[in-house]
């Protein structure tokens, strides 16, 4: 579904991706992980068009995104949760959902999304008319993916979920996460910090280390390997299991 | 007679706070500052005087027209003068490349007026010109009274499209966030562009209401951004609504002020007025609040 | 600026001219007030540089302390006081009216201060056109005493002065505050430097700078018909031109900028009398956007295009 060949991709004259080439299939949850500042946002950043790569191209459905600005290639069908959330802190928590919904195609259907969203997250309904600044950091989350989701995408990217929030609010939004994704047949591309969370969730994974994949496969191959596990996440599966 | 001096208060606080919507606008959304909005005032009283003189269309039914052609300026002034400026990385070289650009501007187009319309002072002189009419024994100026009128369906109206309208919510998104808009599939560009179009559609709009009720010259424009300024603060940086409120604040101290002190004294008492406000509530009189509903 | 020989020679030398050749040639009377008002030009550019430039604080009522400069400097010589004094009354009293009304608008950010300065200007100039309605000008006495030699050799040196005190703040610790305040406000005050101290200084400078090219400009005029006249903001918008086109933030591009500012103003002056502040305002837009080191930036391209293919050639 998604093709990205060969991306290099600099802030200024630093460069933050070497080389990279992924590939997102439909319907399966990807997932990047890896230390902090090794690129995995910046990865998400450009395919949704926010940063552009120096060269090398990305393919979603036949069409190139890395010459496209951000707000067309939600046209075609990416939506990204960016880092931080970014609500728009003085519209209300309605307004951000409807406001998700900008593109043609997204704004017919945007009562009945809204009422998706209410039911994958009733709390975002009971709070409808506050302002979006007021909420608590779980909420917030669970309103940036709706916000995401209102847009009807055919990909979905988060970038950087858990941060902040109480495992239980984690754990919330994973199980809403993976209902979308199973009911929809949604392929979510999935940044994380939290090595146990991405892997339980995911159905691939690769490894981003300073900026190059260094690992990738099916996520029940990559916990297996606790070579791969301890020398670029840290983690040591024996003592964890233990 | 002090009811007079309140009345004549409120009608000119209208007037003040229509004057600074557009500068209020582009300022909240962009944070561009356009020194040249009392310029472009200038520019629509005349376009207005120019279809008076030539086809005797009353001012007040040429707001549309106004609108049309001054919106369409304001496309062009984004285009080509203001974009630019978005890839600048940081907000305040950003504000004072605009202030620079649109200075440059204030000399373009106050000396195309003046080649065109020629130095003199001008004013639509209609027959609803210098009447009034009697409220209770209050005299209101016909032409005060359009004024506050057009003034209060503008503001209006401003609240509607950005409260309830798609497009108000993109501008409010934008405003807020412009990164996150454009995820959402905003095309933020084009919503600077047309804020930019409607900022300069509403100082022509107020540039009709000043050509009716007093008079323009090529160099006026200054005296009516300085008014804008002084709303602009009261009214708290990135409060759009509470501009036309501030207006009325303004319109009444002022009439009051000169009540006190008497006519002569009419700028020192703005100025007092402005620098007053400067020492002890530079934030603005009212709550800090961007673009908010709900 | 490197201290190297060359450049001080250079320099040396065009002083020198400066200097000699008034006197060994007959430049005529048009071209020497062309050239006095050329050095108005450069301390008025040199200071508003130092504000804005260096200090990042646009100033759009710049012409407040220029016509104060004027005003005094025209009242005080009028009155019998010596012309060196006035214009140093002049600048002083620039100052002290920065420092009064400056005061409260220095607590405003970026734009607010912008606006607080423009309104406070033409605030003053409401105020001096309703005190000094009639025309201004100094008793016959004065005329037929007239030379214009001191006029040019005061405004040279004090456009040397003030080129070399700006060199000298530059340098210093406080010109280095200065630049910091410029880039990031809240960095430097995070770093220890008192923002508000440094801004208000570079204020009183600038202010005291352009009050002295007020008295020079005052000292070769003895007729004003309305001396509000000198509080126009064209007198903010002047300078501003000659330092953006020049190369805001160095010293050498006011000056550029404003030799530059006087030779378009004869040029067009004659073909298009005010309009060709039209093709100042049009030449200002693309400088700022897309050139903002202005005519500097072009000659360093140059050099360094120069130097490399030199370096090639060896």
């Amino acid at each position: 579904m998604l093709e990205a060949s060969n991306i290099n991709v600099f802030y200024g004259d630093i460069q933050a991706l070497w080389n990279i080439s992924l590939a997102i299939h439909g319907g399966e949850i990807v997932t990047f992980i890896g230390s902090n500042g090794a690129g995995k946002s910046t990865i998400m950043k450009t395919i949704a068009g926010l940063v552009k790569p120096k060269d090398g191209n990305i393919v979603f459905e036949g069409i190139r995104l890395d010459r496209l600005p951000a707000h067309k290639i939600v046209d075609l069908g990416i939506s990204m949760v960016p880092e931080g959330r970014r609500l728009f802190p003085e519209m209300t928590v309605l307004e951000n959902l409807e406001v998700g919904a900008s593109t043609k195609a997204a704004s017919r259907l945007r009562c009945a999304t809204v009422n998706w969203i209410h039911e994958l997250f009733p709390i975002l309904k009971e709070r409808s008319k506050q302002l979006a600044g007021t909420l608590s950091g779980g909420e917030q989350q669970m309103l940036a993916i709706g916000r995401a989701l209102m847009a009807q995408p055919k990909l979905l990217l988060i970038d950087e979920m858990s941060l902040g929030l109480s495992p239980i609010v984690v754990e919330r939004i994973l199980q809403a996460i993976q209902d979308v994704n199973r009911k929809k047949k949604l392929p979510i591309a999935l940044v994380e910090q939290d090595v146990g969370i991405a892997l339980s969730v995911a159905d691939r994974g690769y490894i981003i280390e300073h900026g190059r994949i260094v690992a990738e496969g099916e996520t029940k191959v990559l916990q297996s390997d606790g070579r791969l596990m301890e020398a670029y996440l840290g983690v040591n599966l024996r003592k964890k299991v233990g | 007679m002090f009811t007079q001096t309140i009345a004549y208060g409120i009608l000119v606080g209208a007037m003040y706070g229509l004057i600074t919507l557009g500068l209020g606008l582009l300022m909240g959304v962009m944070k561009f500052l356009n020194v040249a909005h009392g310029t472009f005032i200038v520019l629509g009283g005349y376009v207005s005087y120019w279809l008076f003189t030539h086809y005797g269309l009353n001012p007040y039914l040429s707001i549309p027209l106004v609108i049309v052609v001054m919106f369409v300026i304001g496309l062009v002034v984004y285009r080509v003068t203001l974009s630019p400026l978005l890839k600048l990385p940081n907000v305040g070289s950003r504000l004072n490349s605009s202030m620079l650009i649109t200075f440059g501007i204030i000399y373009v187009v106050d000396n195309l007026m003046t080649i065109f319309w020629k130095p003199d002072v001008r004013s639509i002189v209609a027959p609803f010109t210098g009447r009034s009419m009697e409220f209770f024994g209050t005299k209101l100026s016909i032409t005060g009274l359009c004024g506050f009128a057009v003034a209060i369906v503008i503001a209006v109206v401003l609240y509607l499209v950005l409260g309830r309208t798609q497009f108000g919510k993109h501008v409010r998104a934008a405003t807020q966030d412009a990164e996150a808009a454009s995820l959402c599939g905003i095309n933020v560009h084009r919503t600077y562009l047309i804020s930019s179009g409607i900022a300069i559609a509403l100082a022509g709009i107020a540039g009709v209401i000043i050509v009716s009720s007093y008079s323009i010259s090529p160099n006026s424009g200054l005296r009516w951004l300085l008014v804008a300024f002084v709303v602009m603060i009261l009214a708290g940086e990135g409060n759009i609504h509470a501009i036309v409120p501030a207006g009325l604040i303004l319109g009444l101290l002022e009439a009051v002020g000169v009540f006190i002190v008497g006519a002569p004294y009419r700028q020192v008492v703005a100025l007092v007025i402005f620098i007053v406000i400067l020492i002890f509530k530079p934030q603005g009189l009212f709550r800090k609040r961007r673009l908010t509903y709900g | 600026m490197r201290f190297d020989s060359r450049l001080i020679l250079t320099l040396a030398l065009i002083a020198a001219c400066f200097i000699v050749l008034p006197l060994i040639v007959d430049l005529g009377s048009s071209t020497m007030n062309i050239l006095i008002l050329l050095f108005v030009y450069v301390i008025l550019s040199q200071s508003w540089n130092l504000l804005g430039g260096y200090t990042g604080q646009i100033n759009l009522g710049f012409a407040a302390y220029f016509g104060c400069g004027v005003l005094l400097t025209h009242l005080l010589w009028k009155s019998g006081i010596p012309i060196y004094l006035a214009i140093t009354i002049g600048g002083l009293s620039a100052a002290l009216l920065a420092g009064v009304i400056g005061l409260p608008t220095l607590h405003l950010r970026g734009a607010y201060f912008a606006i607080g300065t423009i309104a406070l200007a033409e605030a003053l100039r409401i105020v001096v056109g309703n005190v000094f309605p009639s025309s201004l000008s100094l008793p016959g006495s004065y005329a037929s005493n007239f030379n214009v030699f001191p006029r040019y050799y005061l405004g040279f040196g004090i456009a040397v002065l003030t080129i070399v005190s700006a060199y000298g703040l530059v340098r210093s610790k406080f010109g280095l505050a200065m630049v910091c305040v410029r880039d990031d406000e809240e960095a430097a005050q995070v770093t220890g430097i008192n923002t508000f101290k440094t801004k208000f200084i570079a204020l009183l400078i600038s202010a005291f700078l352009a009050g002295l090219a007020g008295g020079v400009y005052s000292f070769n005029r003895f007729y004003f018909h309305h001396i509000s006249a000198v509080f126009e903001p064209i007198w903010t918008f002047e300078p501003l031109m000659a330092v953006v086109i020049g190369g805001s933030g160095t010293l050498i591009g006011p000056i550029i900028g404003s030799i530059f500012l006087i030779v378009l103003s004869e040029i067009f002056v004659q073909t298009l009398g005010e309009a060709h502040l039209i093709i100042f305002g049009i030449l200002l837009i693309p400088v700022v956007l897309y050139s903002p080191s202005g005519l500097v930036g072009w000659i360093g391209w140059l050099r360094r295009v120069v130097g490399e293919s030199t370096m090639n050639h060896d």
